[in-house]
């Protein structure tokens, strides 16, 4: 995506006492962009979000929105609005209150704000619920309360943090969609912390993802998801299974050597900088296929592994298998079931197969690391 | 069937204890204002109000500006806890604040006494600094003296409970109301007040009820008339051994204090509505 330079964080670093919380973010984004910030709990995501906001200033680096340095700005002169959490309602005061009171601090006429908050609960939905308190919403209500207030002082840039994790599942998935769909109907930029893979997803025009307060990658969905450009994010964008080979490049080809579980092949190198050596293998468990061992499964540029099934389950929609390869167990979809003890050979086609010249592949078989980069769906 | 016997054995020296030693002494003084020489009457009340009625307003004017201050003061102390960006400002305040809650109406008299009198420390203190000239020096052992006595000593307990109760709200309506742009003020008084009017409210009620129950500072600060219902209370009985009219402005602090109660009640029974 083009980056006019709307906002823009160069350098940003912040520490918590001893705690380096953030390092070395540099991000540029455009006008109208919504971007999702994704990481585990403790990435430094919500640090960010803050930084941004004005509620803590960075141990180094400078952030500008329109070329206009404002990281040592208080809150308000930002041109920032953040929804948070909890929606921090206040409960003393009505809905009208609520929407309209950053208005009255900008001493806006009573007869204004009056239109403007009546405006806003009708593109929320809100209509009639003006005299009620919090205390009397539903959550999906206080939580179009809370945006509301947010979206009427008309800020530049919408700071959302975590803003769906206090709702339902159902009411969440329409309301990433009513989310989306307003941003673009308001043209304003929005910048959504979550740490929900699927969240980000749906509603971001790019997603960064951040690990221990660095960013691991950024990009549009689909890059982050099919092309991952470490084992973090790998991991975190759902290819938990993990496995070690050896390879050496060839041409622009990446040939796997024949291990203890698989079978030597060949996958596309697609200008990975992949060195000879042992390699971190990972890939989804619905993008392996399954196959009995003596079928013969020559299907295009892969790899086969051969183990036994272990445990069979039926999480709707395809069965998963736990499929024991060697000393690692890893899990496979398919849409039929394997008993539990049948040999199996896994395929896992060549675009599915994310390599990785990690540091941790050079012990043979290490215990799978996949809990570190646990994501809720 | 005897469970429930043993059940009731078991709270019966506590009722017992409250029966006789609170609620049939109660019941004995509100019946004894009613009685003038073994007969039922209005000859106390009609007594009562014939010499007290300054004492009464008194009283009620002394307690209820006390209770605005204290309430004023307790909402700086809370607010400065809960906002202050200062660290050690907010810790110093913190260690602070509490200390009078420690020391008896009493002394807090006897403090006061030294300290507000013509030739006291404050009057000294302002002359040394040349801001006042001897011969303007005033004691402020009258009414006025009581207020602060009061307010020194009642501010700590109430603004201990609100401190608390700011501490416990959500401290991201705090920063939503600063994302809009919010000032410091605004703050306090727009968003954080409202959220523990309740618990001021509670705080500022026991304060009202202990202040009209207090003997010893209007007897170490003002001993002169008018002066506060307990004063005179106090007077009636050792001086007169007038228990008629003592148990009548006994119970006329009582109805001052339950009216207030009744405030309180009435606002929660609505807020819970």
């Amino acid at each position: 995506m083009e980056r006019d330079g709307f906002l823009e964080l160069r350098g940003i670093a912040s520490r918590y006492g001893a705690t380096q919380v953030l390092t070395d973010i540099d991000l540029s984004i455009a006008k109208g962009e919504f971007v999702a910030l994704l990481g585990s709990s403790g990435c430094g995501k919500t640090t960010l979000l803050r930084l941004l906001a004005g509620f803590i200033s960075p141990s180094a680096g400078e952030v500008k929105v329109r070329h206009r340095d404002v990281t040592y700005l208080p809150p308000d002169k930002r041109g920032m609005a953040l929804v948070f959490q909890s929606y921090a309602l206040w409960p003393h005061m009505t809905v009208a209150q609520n929407i309209g009171y950053g208005l009255k601090l900008k001493g806006v006429p009573r007869q204004e704000i009056a239109t403007r908050v009546a405006a806003m609960q009708s593109l929320l939905g809100l209509d009639g619920l003006e005299a009620r308190k919090p205390s009397a919403l539903s959550g999906g209500q206080r939580q179009r309360v809370a945006l509301g207030r947010a979206l009427a002082i008309d800020p530049e840039i919408l700071l959302l943090d975590e803003p769906l994790s206090n709702l339902d599942a159902r009411i969440r998935l329409t309301v990433r969609h009513e989310l989306r769909a307003l941003q673009k109907r308001l043209g304003i930029t929005a910048i959504h912390v979550t740490h929900d893979r699927e969240e980000a997803m749906v509603m971001a025009d790019r997603i960064i993802i951040l690990n221990a307060g660095r960013i691991a990658q950024q990009g549009t969905p689909e890059d982050v998801y099919n092309r991952p450009a470490s084992a973090f994010v790998a991991a975190f964008m759902g290819a938990e299974n993990v496995l070690f080979l050896n390879g050496t490049p060839q041409g622009d080809q990446f040939a796997i050597a024949a291990g203890p579980a698989n079978a030597a092949g060949t996958v596309p190198l697609g200008g990975r900088p992949l060195a000879a050596g042992p390699v971190e293998a990972r890939f989804r468990p619905e993008a392996a296929r399954l196959f009995l061992a003596d079928e013969i499964a020559v299907i295009g540029p892969g790899i086969t592994f051969r183990g036994e099934v272990a445990a069979v389950s039926y999480p709707g929609g395809h069965w998963r298998h736990v499929v024991r390869l060697g000393q690692t167990e890893i899990m496979a979809d398919a849409e039929r079931a394997f008993e539990p003890g049948t040999r199996v050979a896994v395929f896992v086609p060549a675009e599915a197969l994310f390599l990785f010249n990690s540091p941790e592949a050079v012990s043979a078989f290490p215990i799978s690391r996949t809990s570190s980069g646990k994501v809720h769906a | 069937m005897p469970k429930r016997l043993l059940g009731l054995l078991l709270v019966l020296p506590a009722l017992a204890v409250i029966a006789f030693l609170f609620i049939l002494p109660l019941i004995m003084s509100a019946v004894g204002a009613f009685q003038v020489e073994g007969a039922f009457g209005w000859g106390n009340f009609t007594k009562t109000f014939d010499l007290y009625t300054k004492d009464i307003i008194f009283t009620v004017v002394i307690v209820s500006l006390s209770t605005v201050l204290i309430g004023i003061a307790s909402i700086a102390i809370g607010g400065y806890l809960t906002l202050g960006e200062h660290p050690v400002a907010v810790a110093i305040l913190r260690w602070l604040y509490r200390w009078p809650m420690f020391i008896p109406f009493i002394v807090v008299g006897q403090i006061l006494r030294t300290f507000l009198s013509k030739n006291g420390m404050m009057n000294n203190t302002f002359i040394n600094l040349g801001l006042l000239s001897p011969l303007d020096a005033v004691s402020f052992l009258d009414w006025r003296g009581i207020v602060i006595a009061f307010v020194w000593k009642q501010t700590p307990f109430v603004a201990l409970l609100v401190a608390g109760a700011m501490a416990s709200i959500n401290r991201d309506t705090i920063e939503a109301a600063r994302n809009l742009g919010a000032s410091r003020l605004r703050l306090l008084l727009e968003i954080v007040v409202p959220q523990v009017a309740m618990t001021l409210t509670v705080g500022l009620i026991l304060s009202f009820v202990t202040m009209m129950s207090v003997l010893s500072v209007p007897l170490m600060i003002n001993a002169q008339s008018p002066t506060m219902l307990t004063a005179d209370i106090a007077f009636r009985v050792n001086s007169y051994g007038d228990y008629g009219v003592a148990n009548a402005l006994g119970l006329i602090s009582l109805v001052l204090a339950a009216s207030v109660a009744w405030i309180y009640l009435r606002a929660s029974l609505k807020e819970r509505a």
